[in-house]
């Protein structure tokens, strides 16, 4: 029995010391502010920074300071500490999140054939091109879904994809697994969007779907911002988010309904003490809601008023503020 | 005789046309002629709307070394170069529709003719290349280019697949008893052009009138060899490793072991177009399956629309649920009835709602069927489970391009996974991550 | 064309019709002779076994999947075969409690915690089996000598199975007289103690045969398993008869001929190449060699195939056929 007590004890202590001393031998010092940048990390490892996961990533950015703040994962407050932390400015792009452009649901858009086969949108693609009537549309089958890192894209009800607006971010994995090239980023801010991207004629469109565009043009000719652009490839018309004052003209008057609008803005109103009269607001108003005497305090039409802010804006005395706002 | 490992053994099915003579395909009103109906570059097109055009006329000339012609398999006027869908993409392709004159008048100087085998091998190509001659196995690849292969890799073997794997089809069977003299000259005229002594027309069992019919008609420089009935026997390796005992390697061509396969159908082709200037504007096609309901061989011309080829077969049935473009282990299947017949459109298959499976298919059992099945040595169990994924680079380290699409696998396996469109998925997406690497370097 | 749409799928178009639910029953009826022969020997006792083992094996299935929010999958009838299994390895007097646990575990452990069928490393059954056999060791050794139409459990008279007299007789005596003399034709036909599916080698080679007869099975793990049990056997016998016994015995006794034909080919725990499945049939009939003449247990045959099952993923690796064209 003793002897079973000592060869084991032998053993073990042998195996400790051979441990102990690789652990010394072999160690590596990493360097610890890497932890803390990889803690601030998401951790997703969605590879939209372009490095092979967020400790890579965490890597290059301590260790290399040329290194570009790639994460599009991260809010600003994280950005910001990460900087701090880093001891140097990172230039982080507004947060950008996922546009899904189809409205071709399963009660609007027809199919052509019934498909057999994988349900992977990549997948049904290859089989003629895809079942549904329109090329261009939304296939369906989830791929976008699948292969988000952030559980943020999920499959609706109408054969849609819903993007959850709280858990994007931004990262591109369901724009790159589209294979019809429907998932675009736009600002976080973005409030409008024509969810079409069919190049098919306008009488080809009315034999595939309900509501996809048929490029009437109306949106472009009616926007106050100039913000809608024709594109040459025969395409939809795209909004320009970085214009685009989100007063949903566009959305009114498409005859198709298939200008998205998320929420209707906020309309505005004047605060008196702070209004000195220049009358800006009235005279940039494209809606002609804004009234007043020159030197006196200029009042907003609320039945006019679109919310587009470009009042907000240009007031020198930022005496114009949303209604429900201080 | 040798053979290869794995394959299978499906109903063959031929019944519903084997004993049908070819009948010609009267002329329908329209045609559409695809500008691309081969392997290899786009044609230009050389005609316009408006232009008229006479039976045999080059409509488009190849662009480059591999590429092809198309000719007009009749004579009309050209209504304009449209967009119609290709029977093999199921997208809009480019093609020449034709309103046809009734006439049917030949382009000036075809037909005559000649001896081809006073002409020397090069002059042969040149013909063959601007006859438009391309594999009509299905494959479709510019014949010229097979026939001239490069200095450092001459063939020394010549088959003439004569096999016809395909369950349900029989166009090839036909064209064998019916013309046997046509597929005899076109193969004399590859040997003269290779300068080989010797071929082998390759034939499967079950068809054994016609295994006759070729013996009588070869003469002694061609031997025809009989192959067990085996799925997928007319595969090129398959055939050259049956007759030859020669593996081509991966990612390589048969060139690589010496060796070139022709289908019987091109070689008649071949035929007419050196003896008699012909171009390939028509081909024998099984119109076959429960769904159609009058099951033929026909004769018909390239670019005559589906439509028209089911209605001259006695129309489609109640629940005809599939066409099929080829046979139904590799072939396409067609949502269009405006769908053009093409060079390569060796069978026309109708299933019934019955035959047509609809399965959702379940976890892998690995139960190595497919593992048997498979004629290249592949792990198709593993390429499935990678593919359910998407895992791509995984799949190459399991030989993913190696694969021929046969369908073995698939036919077999008993959870009705679909295999074969897992991996066609993943060497998209394979070829999609090369073509973006090559345009980033 | 149902709602006036053709079909398209990617090729190919046509399917064999045999499919999983045709296999899991050309099983169950290749099966049913070896069944057919326990319920004579053994009676009533032992058709309960194997009711209240199928039964329980497709409740459990079916529950286990609505549980965990999955398709429920029991029509495939490969829960079926599981429970059929598991009863032909049970004692034939097993309570119906012990054949409770051996389908949850053999269903929930064995398979369903895998992600389901096609996805478990382990054969079911066994899993099962030697869970029972290691947690009630009493229950799971209690033999009883064949008594055909038996009615009751408690009128059964006990006996020890011929390997179990074997492997007694060779600890406490050093030789095989002690084991008495047993009839080669008995052990054929099945007229021995054993578990309740094991006992008639005629019956499971008649069944093993029509498995391979209709390629759901290949003919090499049975044939190579059996092989490697005989020639193993056999070279000891030579040696020295007195303490091992002869090598035709060997194959007919004890769960070889159950599980050379019926266990070691379970499809989804076996290697899927040719080569593989000879390596891998090597290896389970020596381990059950060296269990049954030097191990503590007297039959090595549920051992044995579950040990070579943790190694039929690197088998796999190791056997890859040569791809057409890359060299011979």
């Amino acid at each position: 029995m003793l002897d079973a007590v000592f060869v084991i004890g032998g053993v073990g202590f042998l195996a400790a010391l051979v441990l102990g001393i690789a652990a010394v031998t072999f160690a590596v010092k990493p360097d610890p502010k890497e932890a803390e940048v990889l803690d601030l990390l998401p951790g997703a490892n969605c590879g939209a920074c372009g490095y092979a996961g967020c400790a890579a990533f965490a890597h290059a950015l301590v260790q290399d300071p040329d290194t570009p703040m790639a994460c599009t994962a991260v809010d600003a407050d994280t950005a910001q500490r990460i900087s701090s932390l880093l001891g140097r400015e990172l230039d982080v792009a507004g947060p950008m999140v996922a546009s899904v452009r189809c409205m071709g649901s399963k009660d609007s858009a027809g199919s052509r054939f019934s498909y057999v086969g994988p349900m992977d949108c990549r997948a049904a693609q290859l089989v003629a091109g895809g079942y549904k009537a329109c090329g261009y549309g939304c296939l369906g089958l989830g791929t976008c879904e699948a292969v988000c890192p952030f559980d943020a894209i999920h499959m609706g009800a109408d054969g849609l994809p819903e993007v959850v607006l709280e858990r994007c971010t931004g990262c591109g994995t369901c724009v790159d697994a589209c294979p019809r090239g429907i998932i675009r980023l736009v600002p976080k801010d973005a409030l409008v969007e024509l969810r079409c991207v069919s190049l098919d004629s306008p009488k080809v469109m009315k034999g595939a779907c309900d509501i996809g565009c048929i490029k009437c043009m109306l949106c472009v000719n009616v926007c106050p911002f100039d913000a809608i652009d024709v594109l040459d490839n025969g395409g939809p018309p795209v909004i320009d988010q970085d214009k685009c004052h989100r007063c949903s003209l566009c959305v009114d008057v498409c005859p198709r309904g298939v200008i998205d609008i998320y929420r209707v803005p906020q309309k505005v109103r004047i605060v008196e003490d702070r209004c000195i009269g220049c009358s800006i607001c009235d005279q940039v108003c494209p809606f002609d809601a804004i009234s007043g005497e020159p030197k006196g305090v200029y009042v907003v039409d609320l039945d006019r008023c679109r919310g587009c802010g470009l009042c907000v804006d240009k007031c020198p005395k930022d005496a114009i503020v949303r209604v429900g706002d201080a | 005789m040798l053979s290869f490992r794995g394959g299978i053994h499906p109903p063959g099915m031929k019944h519903l046309v084997r004993d049908r003579a070819i009948v010609d395909m009267p002329l329908v009103p329209l045609y559409r002629v695809l500008v691309q109906q081969h392997i290899g570059a786009p044609a230009k097109p050389l005609v316009k709307a408006g232009d008229t055009v006479k039976r045999g006329q080059m409509l488009s000339e190849p662009l480059g070394f591999v590429s092809a012609s198309v000719h007009a398999p009749t004579s009309g006027k050209v209504r304009g170069v449209e967009n119609c869908i290709n029977p093999v993409t199921g997208l809009g392709s480019p093609c020449v529709v034709i309103e046809a004159d009734g006439e049917d008048a030949w382009a000036e100087g075809i037909p005559f003719d000649v001896d081809p085998f006073s002409m020397d091998g090069s002059e042969l190509i040149s013909r063959i290349r601007s006859s438009g001659i391309v594999g009509m196995g299905g494959a479709t690849f510019p014949s010229h280019v097979k026939l001239s292969p490069p200095r450092d890799k001459p063939i020394d073997a010549f088959i003439v697949n004569g096999v016809e794997c395909e369950p349900y089809l029989g166009a090839d069977h036909r064209l064998m008893l019916e013309e046997p003299q046509r597929i005899v000259l076109g193969a004399r005229l590859v040997m003269h052009i290779l300068g080989l002594s010797v071929a082998v027309v390759a034939i499967e069992a079950n068809k054994l009138d016609a295994v006759e019919v070729m013996r009588k008609n070869a003469p002694g420089s061609i031997r025809v060899e009989v192959l067990d009935v085996k799925y997928p026997q007319g595969a090129e390796k398959q055939l050259i490793k049956a007759i030859l005992d020669r593996e081509v390697p991966p990612g390589g061509l048969p060139m690589d072991v010496g060796a070139l396969v022709h289908n019987a159908g091109t070689c008649a082709a071949i035929w007419d177009a050196c003896s008699r200037g012909i171009p390939l504007i028509e081909r024998v096609t099984s119109v076959t399956g429960s769904g159609i309901r009058e099951p033929k061989n026909i004769r018909v011309r390239v670019g005559t629309p589906l439509r028209d080829v089911i209605d001259f077969c006695g129309g489609l049935q109640e629940d005809a649920s599939k066409v099929i473009f080829g046979g139904p282990m590799m072939g396409i299947a067609q949502y269009s009835m405006d769908v053009p017949v093409t060079k390569g459109t060796s069978g026309i298959l109708v299933l019934r709602s019955r035959e047509v499976d609809r399965s959702s298919y379940t976890s892998c059992i690995s139960c190595g069927r497919c593992v048997d099945a498979c004629p290249m040595g592949l792990l198709p169990n593993v390429l499935s489970r990678l593919g359910e994924r998407s895992m791509w680079e995984d799949a190459l380290e399991y030989n993913l391009m190696d694969c021929i699409e046969c369908g073995s696998c698939a036919y077999v396996c008993p959870a009705y996974r679909p295999i074969v469109h897992f991996i066609k998925h993943m060497k998209a997406l394979a070829r999609e991550a090369s073509a973006k690497k090559r345009q980033a370097v | 064309m149902s709602d006036g749409l053709v079909v398209v799928s990617s090729s190919p178009h046509i399917h064999s019709p045999e499919d999983i639910g045709w296999i899991m029953r050309q099983v169950i009826y290749a099966l049913v002779p070896g069944a057919a022969v326990g319920v004579y020997f053994f009676g009533l006792p032992a058709f309960n076994v194997i009711w209240i083992s199928v039964v329980s094996c497709i409740g459990v299935e079916a529950l286990l999947q609505w549980l965990m929010g999955r398709a429920i999958t029991v029509k495939d009838g490969s829960a079926a075969l599981t429970g059929l299994l598991l009863a032909m390895n049970l004692p034939p007097t097993s309570p119906w409690w012990l054949v409770v646990i051996g389908a949850l575990v053999a269903i929930g452990l064995g398979k369903q915690v895998y992600g389901g069928l096609g996805n478990n490393p382990f054969n079911p059954a066994l899993t099962a089996r030697v869970f029972l056999l290691i947690s009630f060791p009493v229950q799971m050794t209690s033999w009883i000598v064949p008594r055909p139409f038996l009615l009751r459990s408690a009128d059964a008279v006990t006996g020890a199975t011929p390997l179990g007299a074997i492997k007694t007789a060779v600890f406490m005596h050093g030789n095989l007289a002690a084991a008495g003399k047993i009839s080669l034709m008995d052990l054929f036909m099945g007229n021995v103690g054993g578990s309740l599916g094991e006992i008639s080698a005629i019956a499971l080679i008649l069944g093993g045969t029509y498995l391979i007869y209709k390629k759901i099975i290949s003919w090499h793990i049975p044939v190579i398993y059996i092989g490697t049990v005989f020639v193993m056997t056999g070279i000891f016998w030579l040696i020295n008869p007195g303490v091992y016994a002869n090598p035709v015995l060997h194959i007919f006794s004890g769960g070889l001929m159950l599980g050379a034909f019926f266990m070691a080919t379970d499809l989804v725990t076996s290697p899927v190449t040719v080569f593989g499945k000879v390596i891998f049939a090597i290896g389970c009939g020596v381990i059950t060699v060296v269990i049954r003449l030097w191990g503590g247990y007297p039959e090595g045959v549920s051992f044995s195939i579950l040990i070579m099952n943790a190694f039929v993923p690197l088998i796999n690796r190791g056997t890859r056929p040569v791809v057409f064209g890359a060299g011979r």
